[in-house]
């Protein structure tokens, strides 16, 4: 950034070609991941519908979660406790949804993930404590709660209403994960693009001083992007619930990085005042289509870890490079 | 016919006591499955070329990856490619059955004959495996199969350990390394894990009905491996001259070996389950451990392949096909890897035996 | 010390009395002043004088210990900065107070963003009433749509300048609005200051700069260890009368 600050008043042509690349360096990864794989592996299936829409499915839950770290992040917090969110949510939902029936569930679960984002929340913004090690810490808290609500045992949810509404079923012929992810998308990016929320929230990210003088309770926003994760993550973890028609104390721990991964190779900065829930859907899409095309080329297990990681390193590079200061 | 087969089985290894054996106790499935030795299910040449006629393929969706899935793996690749079926995807679910689910799902899409896959949680796993099963494909599964799934119907078969084999092999291990008697000290897995159990109950059964001179006079259960060290301390305080310790498997094992040196106790040998570097090395040192017994995870991929590439052409498999284990020592530990692993043994241990 | 001629309307600021200590620490004592509309008024004093108290205490962030102020002529008890954001009171803080990464338009209705009837943000109007505004103010921008990372620091501080006077009914305060700008900013940024006259709202500025202070103000308050030294008219002092009051070479 130092050169727009040297040539602040001239070149705005420069400046805005950068600033469109960096915008479009997720949509422009996207499409190169999605042009290679479709072209050496259009004999293995990747480019079917049947395929194309697995990715989709598969990815609902983490697109889900990254609407609501890309809040958070934006921000200028951070929330690592969706890894276990996740779980506990989709077990307090399994357990009720089998005793209590189907409102019951869909409120235990929504309402686990809501309580751990209000414990969250509390401790970050009225105790004031960093979100990082309130969320590190809480995320190992809820991994042994989630451990000890059943005692390891995974708990099946033979509801049909509720494994149809959140895992298997459809609606208008779209299967219902994809409406979710729908449905998630559409009101993450109004209320985070067009509503006084979404702009305080950018704006607490930015600069919380400029936000608290400019009549902006901090605080409060700190708090409810926290409630927003926790309650989005609780949510992934009825959709894990139905996809699965099980729930267990391992759903949602591996999410972790893939969310982080998804919502900053979209575009969304790791310290706050920028985003984007399109980037982040994009970029959830892109982490899916990743995974799938790699083990559709055939290679080990090994590689494509080591694949998955390096391409993930550059996605980074290059949207953060863009973005530096 | 099962005790006939598994009488078969023990002469045909190489540490068979001498009174034979006694110890009543089969290893039996997740299901209650009976076992059927591994190597009883064999492909004729026919049946062999019509496979490789078929230009068959096939996915491996593991629950995680570790040495023993590795070894599991290789022996399914190695024999997968000896009978022509092409392995296109191979999957990595890290313990989470959401993504095992998504794994399957994905691998469809390359339309494979085959699935082998160790389901990350039996009791669920039907919702994860039921889009392979309606396409068709067949499924064969390692240690398990998912709950409501029926044999011959939904899947080949489950390719495991011979549970109560292993147990029994680390008795006889044990009474080769003390000469027939002595005091025992039994540490066991005190947790509800079938495999654990059967493992721990086989090697104290044989021990009880085949050898009248050993005793076991110290027992302690686990639950937690972290505290395996107070457990051993505790022991060995109470029983000091201890001839031997069964311990239910390595890791637990090396807190009970860094107890014993600790002590200064060079006499009381150790037995227990896996093969585990450091441990093999204190026994290829003339350490306290006395032997480890290995399942031979190589051969469960082979079974797993040959048992799955077989019902293509329509030759049904036994429902719990079990492979043998074998106790490694000082003298055989070389072999013993290659066996199990189908790796060469490490190079710290191969460089400690020149 | 209350001859103030120039203006006639009533002041927009009336301070009287105000004293303010922290635990036993007198920070300030016996201040008064009146601020009119269309009167810049500079408050000059060494560091640690009690400036930066004092506009703490105008825009809402410390309550007086005791005094009052009354905003015309009603008397107000002010208990955080919104309060005094409602009574028509604006600040320009000396580090800006802008969120970096968002635009202009986005900073100048930080915390008060129109919304149009379905509760979404009005970018609209928002874009149109800067665009009006740094016109009339002659705050040159690329675009209301600029972000504000990418302006110098003129620019930025036109931006902060220029938020303040849309909201500002009454009275601006700024603090150091040139402290850290090059000398042709500096110029620009007076310009602006100089055009809210027109506006007829008050102006209370701090300012190191005495050449700045005796360019744009009509009255000067120096303030010294936290006392009110006093107030001169521009026109009827100098440089050396206020140097000595700030620098208590001379009590009034």
């Amino acid at each position: 950034m130092s050169s727009a600050h040297s040539s602040a008043s001239g070149q705005p042509a420069s400046l805005v070609n950068r600033l469109n690349l960096q915008q479009y360096v997720v949509y422009l990864g996207f499409l190169v991941i999605f042009l290679f794989f479709a072209i050496v592996l259009k004999d293995s299936g990747f480019l079917t519908v049947r395929n194309l829409s697995n990715i989709m499915l598969q990815t609902a839950p983490v697109t889900i979660m990254a609407i609501g770290l890309v809040f958070v992040m934006s921000a200028g917090e951070i929330d690592l406790s969706i890894g276990s969110t996740v779980a506990v949510s989709a077990l307090a939902a399994a357990v009720t949804v089998n005793d209590y029936g189907l409102g019951a569930g869909i409120i235990a679960g929504i309402g686990a993930g809501l309580l751990i984002g209000l414990l969250n929340g509390v401790l970050v913004a009225y105790v004031k404590l960093p979100s990082f090690l309130v969320t590190l810490a809480t995320l190992g808290l809820f991994a042994g709660v989630s451990r000890s609500m059943t005692n390891l045992r995974s708990i099946p949810v033979t509801d049909s209403t509720f494994t149809g509404f959140f895992g298997s079923g459809s609606f208008l012929g779209v299967p219902s994960l994809i409406w979710w992810t729908v449905v998630a998308v559409a009101c993450g990016h109004v209320i985070y693009r067009e509503t006084r929320f979404g702009a305080h929230v950018l704006a607490t990210g930015d600069n919380s001083r400029a936000a608290s003088v400019s009549g902006i309770s901090v605080p409060r926003i700190r708090l409810a992007v926290l409630l927003i994760s926790g309650g989005l993550a609780g949510l992934a973890g009825l959709l894990y619930a139905g996809r699965l028609q099980a729930a267990k104390y391992t759903l949602g721990e591996t999410d972790l990085m893939t969310v982080i991964a998804a919502v900053i190779v979209g575009g969304t900065l790791l310290n706050g005042g920028k985003g984007t829930i399109i980037g982040a859907l994009v970029g959830s899409l892109m982490m899916g289509m990743l995974n799938n095309g790699l083990i559709l080329m055939g290679l080990s297990v090994s590689d494509q870890m080591i694949v998955r990681g390096l391409i993930i390193l550059a996605a980074v590079a290059v949207s953060l490079r863009e973005k530096s200061r | 016919m099962h005790r006939a087969v598994r009488h078969f089985a023990l002469l045909a290894t190489v540490f068979v006591a001498t009174s034979g054996y006694a110890a009543d106790g089969k290893t039996t499935g997740p299901h209650g499955e009976a076992p059927t030795p591994a190597g009883t299910f064999a492909l004729t040449a026919a049946e062999e070329q019509q496979v490789k006629d078929g230009k068959f393929t096939a996915a491996l969706v593991w629950h995680e990856m570790s040495e023993y899935t590795n070894a599991v793996n290789s022996g399914a690749h190695d024999e997968f490619k000896r009978l022509g079926v092409e392995v296109v995807a191979q999957t990595d679910a890290g313990f989470d059955a959401a993504r095992q689910k998504s794994d399957v799902e994905t691998v469809l899409a390359k339309k494979p004959s085959i699935i082998l896959s160790l389901p990350v949680d039996p009791a669920t796993a039907a919702v994860v495996y039921d889009p392979a099963r309606t396409a068709g494909v067949k499924l064969a599964f390692v240690d398990n199969s998912p709950a409501g799934y029926e044999h011959g119907k939904d899947y080949v078969t489950i390719v495991s350990d011979d549970l109560f084999q292993m147990g029994n092999k680390a008795a006889v291990a044990m009474a080769d390394a003390l000469g027939g008697k002595g005091k025992l000290g039994y540490i066991y897995h005190d947790a509800d894990f079938y495999v654990t159990n059967q493992r721990d109950g086989a090697f104290k059964s044989t021990i009880e009905q085949d050898y009248p001179d050993m005793k076991i006079v110290a027992e302690a259960g686990m639950a937690d491996p972290a505290r395996s060290e107070e457990i051993a301390q505790g022991m060995i305080t109470q029983n000091p001259d201890l001839d031997g310790i069964y311990v239910t498997w390595a890791e637990p094992a090396l807190s009970v070996l860094s107890t014993l040196r600790g002590a200064g106790n060079s006499h009381t040998k150790i037995v227990t389950l896996d093969l585990n570097e450091p441990a093999a090395l204190d026994m290829v040192k003339g350490g306290n451990i006395a032997a480890l017994v290995a399942d031979e995870a190589y051969n469960i991929g082979v079974t797993a392949a040959r048992a799955a590439a077989g019902s293509l052409v329509g030759k049904t498999a036994e429902p719990f096909l079990v492979v043998d284990s074998l106790a490694v020592t000082k003298a055989t530990v070389a072999d013993g890897w290659k066996k199990s692993l189908n790796k060469d043994v490490p190079a710290t241990i191969a460089d400690a035996m020149k | 010390m209350n001859a103030n001629v120039s203006a006639a309307n009533e002041p927009v600021l009336k301070l009287k009395d105000i004293r303010k200590t922290f635990g036993g620490v007198t920070a300030i004592e016996n201040f008064s002043l009146d601020v009119h509309p269309g009167e810049i008024v500079a408050l000059v004093g060494d560091n640690g004088a009690g400036k930066s108290t004092l506009i703490k205490i105008i825009s809402g962030v410390y309550t007086p210990t005791s005094g009052t102020i009354t905003i015309e002529n009603q008397t107000v008890a002010m208990s955080n900065a919104t309060m005094a954001r409602g009574h028509g009171i604006e600040v320009v803080y000396q580090d800006l107070a802008l969120a970096d990464q968002q635009t202009v338009y986005m900073n100048m209705f930080l915390g008060r963003e129109p919304v149009n009837r379905f509760g979404l943000l009005d970018r609209r109007r928002m874009i149109a009433e800067t665009e009006t505004l740094v016109k009339e103010l002659d705050v040159r921008i690329p675009s209301a749509h600029a972000t504000i990372r990418d302006l110098s620091g003129g620019q930025r501080q036109g931006v902060a300048i220029a938020r303040a006077t849309h909201w500002a009914s009454k009275l601006i305060l700024l603090d150091e609005p040139t402290a850290a700008l090059g000398v042709a900013e500096t110029a620009k940024v007076e310009e602006i200051v100089e055009s809210l006259k027109r506006r007829n709202i008050g102006v209370l500025i701090i300012s190191h700069s005495l050449d700045q202070v005796f360019k744009l103000s009509d009255r000067i308050c120096v303030l010294r260890r936290g006392k009110q030294i006093g107030i001169r008219e521009t026109a009827k002092t100098d440089k050396n009368e206020i140097i000595a009051m700030i620098t208590g070479l001379q009590q009034h």
